[in-house]
């Protein structure tokens, strides 16, 4: 014992003396103070958020966090610091001394290992320093920062870090010790890092919460998971509590830790030499027999030393290198870590609803070579290392150095190998997605397009980085520095991104990317990327001669002595190589610049932020004059997809709604439109203007009266030019083009062109503001949420682009002709529609059915890609279920055709348009929805019945701006679709659903940045309408009866529908509700729309005997009711609620379910079933709005 | 082939000044450099292997300049350093034929018939196929020497080869050594005296980075006839006798003190004369009661 403390405190001492140990303290106290203040908003350009901002920056949730993100990066220390306290002894040779002294094995073993975790939570214990720093610092917000608790400051390093030092700490010690090397705790490290990673991933998917929480060996998801309802008010006062998931991670993780620690302390020996005996052994064998010396003469030779002769090697020693590089233990274990990581995730590829689509190449591509390029970077970074230090590390340096082979030889051999390394990594990613398409049974391989992606695109790229990290090592001349520099490149291009900075041209190896769509292939967006490519390779070409310039060869005799030989190596050929080199860097920067800042506009995040504030300090005033409202539109639109060009001509007809003549009209356009025509009938002058907003003020010649029309004639182009930033503008596609009513002219303030966010708007020295006028507003009420400058118009298009395609808008087709090789369509709508339209055109393949209730024909068409057939049947089925549903228990519908259009994934969304819905190639062209698995959500027909719902709820009743509207149109489509599901597949597939949607709500109320609003008032939050909506309005239909909902909505739509202003608000929904509630239930109308209500039911124990031929069940619940405020403070409330209670059998199959009236706490209940019983309990499948469904039944005990 | 030094000095940047105006000149044949550890011995091998610069001076090989025209040095060179590694898992035929191509010799059965003649002559034709990583240290060293003399050098350079090696083996390497081309410039740096003595015709005693003496061994040892006393002295006395008299070394002897001294004549109390031999030379120079100026001159 004596000796073990010895030991410690020696090694310790000595740890402690070190620079290197308070160098570690000192950067991760940077990076938790630089981390603080980020989430305290001390830069304008960047934050960190701990889900919203109304948690405080030192709130126990957040210091969990933050710890546990710093001591996941302090993974690299652990590994350092363990692994080196055992491995200096070998590196150094100074084993023997220790080895041969009179200690214990376990003295060293624990002493070493005892020293190094007490270094590694000095170091740490820098994460609480500089977080009070950070907190403390000139800039953050007193706002953001609250009570401070030292049991929250304590309870991290408690729960995560030390935990997490024990067992790598452990484990890295005893792999060092035991293999005597750093390289297996580095690779060990990176494990552990995959294990991460892989955590966070899969955590994403629901089913897999609980493996995903277990599997991650820094505790991190697990904390997550423990917190991931929290709301704001709640992460501000709890612990995260120690238990569960949590309680099990940690100590499945110490005990593998640990039982790694033993295994290797058990196998470690002090007496053992490794790999010395063996040699000895034969060097007595070969000994002595011999005469002292050979006679043989040797033969004289040619020996070839001219460039030529070595050019014929570098073949031969590309080969030489990569064969040892790939045969290396340490590749293959890092490459395998990379194939089981991608074949971990795999299982939940392109997952929606927890229903997979097909694995298309593109879907795989993007997920394989995704997941892989971290395996990419840390192989590169690593083995360019090994490369530079080949020689020198096998002490063959000075041998191979004074050789007569010049030195570009063995530079460029590396550097090729180091290529060779890199194509062979995108060899397996090939193979590993064709093996993931091929376990799923997918065998359309498209060879073309994984080796165009991963060798003509990816590797170009991955050999710029090759060649900056060969050009770090060389320049350093210290691997261990160079490593770091390397991963420091790494950090630094992601954080400058995440800072606000993201101009390509400046930081090195970017590219504006891509995304491979099946309709549109890779566009045309290849183009800006070789610029991009070309010049950063010029720049590479340059990095690598100055990395051939001071290559070291023989002794490094510092950088004066470096220079001179650089100066002596810049031979004339090589200075003119760099001089053309040089002028195509700046050559092709000149020409990316004026593509991406003159031809295009550049603007950091912060500066096009900027420009919107710049729109609503100088024209909000303007919002309150009365403008001219759309009423009718004509519009010739051209669609010219190989141009990536488009031209709207028309003429909007314009009335004057309000009491007072008009004279200033205001027209805002979208920025890259170019102005051919603007002129209204009745004359106007343009008097001011905001050329960058593309803002434009007129005044008309004569006042436009109230109740008159006038007609504007528009006249515009958007004409990519060259390419920005980003890449090639997305506007108008080769195939797929999608634009919406935004790019036509618009008259007035366009108040959605504010900043929304309160946190940005304060940086640019704006208020706050609500995100929607108050539901009480009567003013709001004159528009409609949609458009702000028309109501119902009159819509008529002609639509005309290449031969080969269709061109689309609502309406239906007059007639189609081809005029000068381009084909034309003409639309017109024949009643009012809303002021919200789009035009599609692509390559269309066309599936046609029609809907024919009692003799009427409407007809259903689906545009599609061809190869897109998988969903087509279900989206038809949809429509039609829909269409029986909806006319049946809504209104008629009010269009005589269904259209579905396809358009490219760059945007993953479904939009209903008057009988026009596209819809993204991603969300349900390639659904892969297994009809025989449980678990599958048919989520095509899902997105199908939604949209055609929304030509009730939307195109027939639509809401006024105000809170609330997205009541009436998202969350009736929602429960409509809901209610067309539940018909085709049962209660119990809902029930799956909607847990998806009681997760997201659940989550996303915790990460609500402004504050959570009951549904009658939402101000267009997704969650709320969407995924509360459908839990609101399932439990309406469920306690109420699904008849009186629908005569409910029946009734509405009578009274609003096509209504001209003041629309309709939330109150008047909830009247029609109320109409039909029974008097015994009216509470659930405040308690689903007009409130926040959340349960804590639970059983508390269940147990059964036999009687007769069935059971008697007899179980105790609890039943607990919560509300909660904006901020998410909840409190109880006494409750007297209808509410399931349950028994369940085999397979969960509910033998017993009925509502009863049930008051706050705990009761006991009787019933009787025919089948064994499993489980029961309150809410048993989880209708309400519980954090804890699954303590809501517990098992029976069956007695005998 | 004639290697001429002239005033070549090193100074690192640490301060040490390796080389110190440093100026020799070698004629084919074997040349010792003999030196104490940390001499500038190492030093002034790497510069003439063309793996260092040196501050100023220069070397010539004929009328190569060995500082500034490195690739023709190289191509003439075979250089065994004193502290090299090898690829644990390549075998020794593997290695050296490696090494051949690196030298520029491309036709692969002259690489082949080089490589072959070279393990037979190091002896290690038995073990050619055998991983370097189980080589012992003699056979590592002889098979450094076998990689120095890939394509007939003419330069080669070896430094310190003999260091560690067992008795045997040290007597195998050197005759090695010996039997290499007479016409080669061969340059073998070493701290052990018996190796100068026992291979070389010419050699230089360098010390603190400067040449304290060149010349032949016989002469260098009949210039110091007569000077080396010797005498046993108890343990207690040694210090002070270290003290008063021009003591060269002291050793052990059968269990008693053994000091030698250098003198012009008997020291007092009872030294006998002996006589003198390379080792004599060597200490005299290193602990500086030799002032070798005046050989230097006749050399």
């Amino acid at each position: 014992m004596g000796n073990l403390l010895a030991i410690a405190r020696f090694e310790f001492g000595q740890r402690f003396k070190r620079i290197s140990t308070h160098v570690y303290f000192v950067i991760f106290a940077a990076l938790a103070a630089l981390w603080m203040c980020m989430a305290g908003g001390v830069f304008r350009n960047a934050s960190v958020s701990f889900g919203t901002e109304k948690v405080f920056i030192n709130s126990p949730f957040a210091l969990a966090q933050t710890v546990a993100v710093l001591g996941f990066l302090g993974v690299v220390i652990i590994a350092a610091v363990t692994g080196r306290s055992v491995q200096q002894d070998f590196e150094y040779q100074s084993f023997h001394f220790f080895f041969t002294s009179p200690i214990r094995k376990s003295d060293y073993f624990l002493g070493r290992y005892l020293a190094a975790i007490a270094i590694c939570l000095y170091i740490f214990a820098s994460v609480m320093v500089g977080i009070w720093i950070g907190t403390h610092w000139p800039g953050v917000e007193a706002s953001r920062v609250g009570p401070w608790s030292l049991r929250a400051m304590v309870q991290p390093y408690l729960v995560n870090l030390l935990p997490n030092l024990i067992f790598l700490g452990g484990a890295f010690f005893g792999l060092a010790a035991l293999t005597r090397r750093m390289m297996p705790v580095y690779v060990a490290g990176i494990i552990v890092l995959v294990g991460y990673l892989a955590a966070t991933r899969l955590i994403a998917d629901m089913d897999n919460r609980t493996i995903a929480a277990l599997l991650d060996p820094i505790g991190s998801s697990a904390m997550s998971l423990m917190a991931r309802y929290w709301t704001a008010a709640e992460k501000n006062t709890q612990m995260i509590p120690f238990r569960d998931e949590l309680l099990w991670n940690r100590a499945i993780w110490t005990f593998i830790g640990l039982g790694i620690m033993a295994f290797c302390y058990a196998r470690f020996s002090m007496s053992q030499f490794q790999s010395e005996g063996k040699g000895r052994k034969e060097d007595h064998a070969s000994k002595g027999a011999k005469p002292a010396s050979g006679t043989a003469t040797i033969p004289s030779v040619t020996q070839d030393s001219s460039a030529a002769a070595y050019l014929r090697q570098l073949p031969g020693l590309v080969a030489l290198y990569t064969r040892e590089t790939v045969k290396n233990v340490y590749f293959l274990v890092i490459v395998f870590t990379g194939v089981f990581f991608i074949f971990v995730n795999a299982t939940v590829i392109g997952s929606i609803y927890g229903t997979n689509t097909y694995p298309v190449t593109y879907q795989v591509l993007d997920f394989v070579s995704g997941l892989f390029s971290l395996f990419m970077l840390i192989v590169t970074a690593f083995y360019a290392g090994e490369l530079v230090w080949r020689e020198r590390d096998a002490r063959v340096a000075q041998l191979t150095d004074s050789t007569p082979i010049p030195s570009w030889l063995p530079f460029i051999a590396k550097l090729l190998t180091l290529f060779a390394v890199q194509a062979l990594m995108q060899v397996v990613v090939m193979v590993c997605g064709l093996l993931v398409q091929l376990f799923k049974g997918y065998t359309n391989f498209e060879l073309n397009q994984y080796i165009y992606r991963l060798f003509a695109l990816q590797l170009p790229s991955y050999w710029m980085i090759a060649a900056l990290a060969l050009f770090i090592h060389v320049v350093v001349n210290n691997k261990y520095l160079g490593h770091f520099l390397v991963v420091l490149y790494y950090i630094a291009e992601i954080a400058a991104t995440a800072m606000g900075y993201n101009l390509r041209l400046y930081l090195y190896g970017e590219e504006p990317g891509v995304v491979y769509s099946d309709m549109n292939g890779y566009g045309h967006f290849i183009p800006a990327i070789r610029w991009f490519q070309s010049y950063w390779a010029m720049a590479a070409l340059l990095l690598l001669i100055a990395s051939l310039l001071l290559w070291v060869r023989g002794v490094d005799d510092g950088s004066k002595a470096r220079l001179a030989i650089a100066r002596a190596r810049f031979t004339a050929p090589l200075k003119a190589i760099t001089i053309a080199a040089a002028l195509a860097f700046v050559a092709l920067g000149g020409w990316i610049f004026y593509n991406t800042n003159v031809l295009n506009i550049y603007r950091t995040e912060f500066a096009q932020e900027e420009l919107q504030a710049v729109y609503e300090r100088q024209f909000k005033p303007l919002q309150a004059k009365p403008q001219p409202k759309i009423t009718a539109v004509k519009v010739a639109v051209d669609v010219f997809p190989h141009e990536h060009r488009i031209r709207f001509k028309g003429t909007d007809t314009v009335a004057n709604k309000s009491s007072e003549p008009i004279s200033d009209v205001y027209v805002l356009l979208m920025e890259t439109a170019t102005i051919h025509e603007l002129n209204a009938s009745l004359g106007w002058k343009e008097t001011e203007a905001h050329p960058e907003l593309n803002w434009h003020q007129f005044k008309l010649s004569q006042p436009l009266q109230p109740g008159a029309s006038m007609t504007v004639d528009f006249d515009l182009e958007y004409a990519p030019q060259g390419f920005a930033n980003d890449g090639a503008s997305k506007l108008v596609l080769d195939n797929g083009t999608f634009m919406n009513s935004i790019f036509l002219p618009h008259f007035g303030y366009a108040e959605a062109f504010e900043l929304a966010q309160d946190s940005d708007r304060k940086k640019h020295g704006l208020a706050p503001k609500e995100r929607m006028p108050d539901l009480d507003n009567v003013a709001a009420r004159q528009r409609n949420y949609i458009s702000y400058d028309g109501d119902w118009i009159d819509f008529d298009a002609t639509v005309s682009t290449d031969a080969d395609q269709i061109a689309l808008a609502p309406g239906y087709l007059q007639r189609e002709w081809t005029e000068n090789g381009r084909r034309y369509f003409h639309y017109t709508m024949d009643r009012p529609i809303l002021n919200f339209y789009a035009f599609l055109s692509a390559r269309y393949e066309v599936k046609r059915d029609a809907w024919h209730p009692q003799g009427e024909n409407v007809p259903i068409e689906i545009y599609y890609n061809k190869g897109h057939e998988y969903d087509l049947e279900s989206m038809d089925q949809s429509v039609k279920d829909s269409l029986d549903y909806y006319t049946k228990n809504f209104s008629p519908y009010q269009h005589h055709q269904v259209r579905i259009l396809e358009f490219p994934r760059y945007m993953q969304f479904a939009q209903s348009f008057p009988n026009t819905i596209p819809f993204s190639e991603s969300i349900g062209f390639i659904a892969k929805v297994d009809p025989a698995d449980p678990k599958d959500i048919d989520y095509p027909y899902y997105v199908t019945a939604h949209e055609v719902a929304h030509q009730w709820w939307a195109h027939q009743v639509i809401g006024a701006y105000t809170q609330g509207a997205t009541l009436m149109s998202e969350t009736l489509a929602q429960y409509s679709a809901l209610m067309v599901m539940k018909k085709k597949y049962g209660d119990a597939k809902m029930k799956r659903f909607l847990k998806y949607e009681l997760d997201n709500y659940l989550r996303s109320r915790g990460v609500e940045r402004k504050k959570e609003l009951p549904l009658y008032r939402v101000e267009n939050q997704g969650y709320i309408h969407y995924r509360k909506g459908s839990l609101a309005m399932y439990e309406l239909q469920d306690v109420i009866g699904e008849e009186n909902v629908n005569r409910a909505l029946a009734n509405y739509i009578k009274k609003v529908a096509f209504q001209d202003p003041p629309y309709t608000i939330s109150r008047e929904l909830l009247a029609e509700f109320r109409a039909v509630t029974p008097e015994d239930k009216q509470y659930l109308i405040a308690d689903l729309f007009e409130s926040i209500v959340l349960f804590e039911n639970r059983a508390i124990e269940a147990s059964a005997k036999k009687v007769g031929d069935g059971w008697e069940v007899t179980f105790k619940v609890e039943a607990k009711k919560l509300k909660a405020d904006e901020a998410g403070v909840q409190n109880e409330v006494p409750m007297d609620d209808w509410v399931d209670i349950g028994v369940l059998g085999k397979d969960d199959k509910p033998l017993f379910l009925e509502k009863r009236r049930i008051k706050s706490g705990q009761w006991t209940y009787t019933v009787r079933v025919s089948e064994e019983p499993k489980r029961a309990g309150i809410d048993p499948i989880d209708k309400l709005i519980d954090r804890r469904p699954e303590d809501n039944v517990v098992p029976v005990k069956t007695e005998s | 082939m004639q290697l001429t030094i002239s005033n070549m000095s090193k100074r690192y940047s640490n301060g040490v000044q390796a080389l110190d105006n440093v100026s020799l000149s070698v004629a084919p044949g074997m040349f010792g450099l003999l030196g104490p550890n940390g001499a500038g011995k190492s030093t002034l091998m790497r510069t003439l292997a063309t793996l260092q610069e040196a501050d100023g001076g220069s070397a010539k090989l004929d009328d190569i300049d060995v500082l500034k025209d490195k690739d023709r040095v190289r191509r003439l060179l075979g250089y065994l350093p004193q502290d090299f590694g090898v690829y644990p898992k390549v075998s020794a035929e593997d290695m050296l034929d490696h090494f051949a191509r690196l030298k520029g010799v491309t036709d692969s059965r002259q690489r082949k018939a080089t490589v072959d003649a070279l393990l037979e002559r190091t002896n290690l034709a038995a073990v050619r196929k055998q991983k370097l990583g189980g080589f012992s240290g003699g056979m590592r060293q002889r098979f450094g020497i076998a990689q120095a003399l890939i394509g007939n050098p003419r330069l080669i350079i070896v430094d310190e080869p003999t260091a560690g090696l067992d008795p045997e083996e040290r007597v195998r390497f050197l005759n090695l050594l010996a039997g290499i081309g007479r016409d080669a410039v061969v340059i073998l740096s070493t701290h052990i005296v018996d190796d100068v003595a026992d291979l070389c015709p010419n050699f230089a005693i360098i010390s603190k980075g400067r040449v304290q003496l060149t010349g032949s061994p016989a002469e260098a040892v009949t210039s110091i006839k007569g000077k080396i006393w010797r005498r046993a002295v108890p343990r207690e006395e040694l210090e002070s006798i270290q003290k008063a008299l021009p003591v060269i070394s002291s050793r052990l002897q059968s269990g008693e003190t053994v000091v030698r001294a250098f003198a012009d004549h008997a020291p007092e109390g009872g030294f006998e004369s002996v006589e003198p031999e390379l080792e004599d030379v060597y200490f005299s120079v290193v602990t500086g009661h030799l002032n070798p100026a005046p050989l230097q001159a006749a050399a």
